[in-house]
Parts: structure tokens; sequence; C-alpha cells
């Protein structure tokens, strides 16, 4: 049962499609095990659709139809998609192993860590991996910019409270804390870090790749 | 629709003249039905399209979008989703894939964007009943209604536009703070707002 979820703000720049490729894939980890928020994202989903339908309309192009008919008819068949395959495991898919087995770096006495920022080709945030071993501590840190994390596995505290698999936190750069990893298991979180430079703004930062 | 709107609660199972429709294209490849969703949703698709900065490929996102339509329909569940917003989830997930062909690098993504933006119903690990999703569509559209305009504008610029709160406050020339506030008053009133989290 996770108790820290995504703030309502976050959740519907995800569903306007707003967030970044990493941010998106936090929310998706915790929606995906987590009802109450699944069934929040489904009202902003909604609230799109219905967002939507209240603005204007621009008429499309007449033989637009037409052309769409075409491209539907000269498809293989009719043969309507299959219902899908069951989705690999998203995380499976990004590391291509159990988290368990990745080439850890090993950084500070019980903290190992693997930045997986390439995985996300042409974005502007660092994306981790850290792992902090069963029992272990981290040594008192704050954050540069601010830090979505989500815990894949293992569970870990803080001054403002336990933290377990698929809990969600945002920290910002005033936020100082020294987390210990509890139970049994090593604690493993997957964190976004805001740029060092901070452009503003989601839309900026889908454009960057074109400025640069 | 409107008569739709009326129905007492026990009618919220009913499915809208919309949902009728993608459902005979899912079932019977409907034409028809496909035809009559083209000119219902093409136009605001396309409005979508433009609004969020697409203007040159405005066009191609209504064609991706259709052409997605007809090839999923057949997975298409109305008690999972009401037609209007597994469309909207469509063009989202369309438009996102655009941006990121449009920026790709010579480098591989290994995560598709339904890895990390899903379509409603195509993933049955959801139990989230389907009664509940189909009242939520209905709700916010009511709810909606009774918004003040301020709120429902800078929703909009998120939604449509894809600003962020910040660009939002920036555009609007009002702190970052009101915009979040006006975006926190209209989710309360949506109930999207979780009851431990404060207003």
């Amino acid at each position: 049962m996770t108790r820290h979820h995504p703030d309502s703000l976050s959740l519907m720049e995800y569903s306007a499609g707003n967030l970044s490729e990493p941010h998106a894939l936090c929310i998706k980890l915790h929606l995906d095990k987590c009802l109450s928020c699944r069934s929040r994202a489904d009202t902003l989903d909604s609230l799109g659709a219905v967002v939507m339908e209240q603005q204007p309309r621009v008429s499309v192009s007449e033989s637009m139809f037409d052309s769409i008919l075409a491209r539907i008819d000269s498809s293989p068949a009719p043969q309507p998609m299959a219902k899908p395959a069951p989705r690999i495991n998203v995380l499976q898919k990004l590391l291509g192993e159990d988290i368990n087995h990745l080439p850890w770096k090993r950084q500070l006495g019980d903290v190992s860590v693997m930045d997986i920022t390439d995985r996300f080709p042409g974005q502007q945030e660092q994306v981790v991996l850290q792992k902090l071993v069963a029992g272990g501590k981290a040594p008192a840190h704050t954050h540069r910019g601010s830090e979505t994390t989500i815990v894949l596995q293992g569970a870990f505290a803080d001054q403002k409270g336990v933290f377990n698999q698929w809990d969600f936190v945002v920290l910002t750069d005033q936020d100082e804390h020294k987390p210990v990893a509890v139970g049994s298991e090593d604690c493993i979180t997957l964190s976004v870090l805001s740029a060092p430079i901070k452009l503003t703004g989601t839309f900026t930062r889908l454009l960057n790749p074109f400025i640069r | 629709m409107t008569t739709l709107d009326k129905k007492p609660a026990r009618g919220e199972g009913r499915k809208d003249p919309w949902s009728q429709l993608l459902v005979k294209v899912g079932k019977n490849q409907d034409r028809q039905a496909y035809h009559a969703l083209f000119e219902h949703f093409a136009p605001q698709l396309k409005y979508y399209a433009m609004a969020n900065g697409m203007a040159s490929h405005a066009e191609e996102l209504v064609q991706e979008v259709f052409v997605s339509i007809w090839r999923r329909a057949c997975l298409y569940d109305w008690q999972k989703a009401a037609a209007s917003t597994w469309i909207f989830t469509i063009a989202r997930n369309q438009r996102i894939d655009m941006l990121r062909k449009m920026r790709r690098t010579s480098v591989e993504m290994p995560v598709e964007t339904e890895d990390l933006w899903q379509i409603p119903g195509e993933d049955d690990n959801q139990p989230v009943t389907s009664l509940h999703r189909l009242m939520s569509e209905r709700r916010v559209r009511e709810s909606l209604k009774h918004l003040p305009e301020e709120q429902i504008t800078v929703i909009a610029k998120v939604y449509m536009e894809q600003k962020s709160h910040q660009m939002v406050a920036n555009e609007l020339n009002i702190p970052l703070g009101t915009v979040k506030s006006r975006v926190r008053l209209a989710l309360n009133k949506l109930r999207v707002i979780l009851q431990d989290q404060n207003v």
C-alpha cells in the first residue's frame, strides 16, 4: 500500500502529456500500483477530453477522410490489432535485467548508483538508480534543483517518514535528508534530477534539441 | 447526449452516442460510424494540434489519430472509458510520438510512448471498476460547468497549449502560486485531490 503519492498538479501535467519522459516514467510506475492515483489520472484524462470538446473547432480539408480510408485499405488486410501481448514491464524494457543485478557503481559506503540518463536520449534531466544496502545509511545531503523519486524495491526512512515500494516523493533543494534503508531488502530508487541549467517549462525542454 | 445527461445514476452505465459508434467500428469495421466519429472529432483534434504549436503538422496529427482509432477500435471497451476520453488519450500519445520523432537522435529509445502514457482499457492489469470510469467523464463535464472562468482558462492552457504552470503564470502575468491555487481549487471540485492533500 503506497502512502506517498504524486500531487494533483503533476498528475495533471502528466495527463496533459506535458511531462518529460523520465518524469512520466516515475508517475506511470506509481499509477500501475496505486489504484487511487490511477483513478485520479483517469478523471484527469476525461478532463482533457471535456476541455478539448469545449474549444473551438477547425475544419479539416475535404479530402482528408478519403486519404484516411485509402491508408486503411492499403494496409495489409483489415486485420485489426490483435489483443496486444501483455506489455513487458517498462523497467525491464529499460534496464534489460533484474534491478538487483545491474552494474552498480559503489559510491559512498552503503550507497551504489547507476546512471541511466542515456536511456532517454534528448532529455535534459539526469536519471539515476540508487541503491542503499539493507540497513544501510546514506550520508546527509540536499538536492540540487528538485529530485523526483520512486521507490522500486525495499523501503527507506528519513525524518519525513517511511517510503515503501512504489511510494513517490519530490525533494527540493530545501530538503536535507539522511535516508536509512529499512526492512530486509536493499532499497532501490529511481530518481529524476532537474537539469543543472534550469530551463523554464516543459515546452522549452521539448524544444531545446531544436535550438541547440 | 443532452438527454443522456439527465438520466439518473442507474443510467450511468449507458453508452453515450460516440461510444456506441466507436463500438460499432471495433466490432463490425462500420465505416459509417467511423465517418460520424470523424465528423465530430476531427475538427476538435485539428484545433488541439494547432493550439499546441503543431500548426504545420495539424492535419497529419488528425490523420494519425484516426488511422490509430481504426486499428485499435477492436480493443476499445466502452466500460473502461468514454469514446471522447479514449480518443483524447490517443491524440495526446500521437502528439508526444510526433514530437519524439522530430527530435529523434540516432539513438533508439528503448521506451515507447505507450509504456509511459497508457490508453485506457488496453492494460488489463487494472481492476478499476468500469462504472467509476464512466461516471468520471460525466462528473467532469458536469463539474466543469460550475467552475469560474479563470480556473478553466488555466486548465485549458495546460491541456491544449501544453504549457507548464510556470508558463501560464508568465503569460497571464500572475504569480505561480495563483496559477497553482486555481488549478487546485478546480481539481478539488473535480475530486482529483486526494483527501490527505491540502488545497
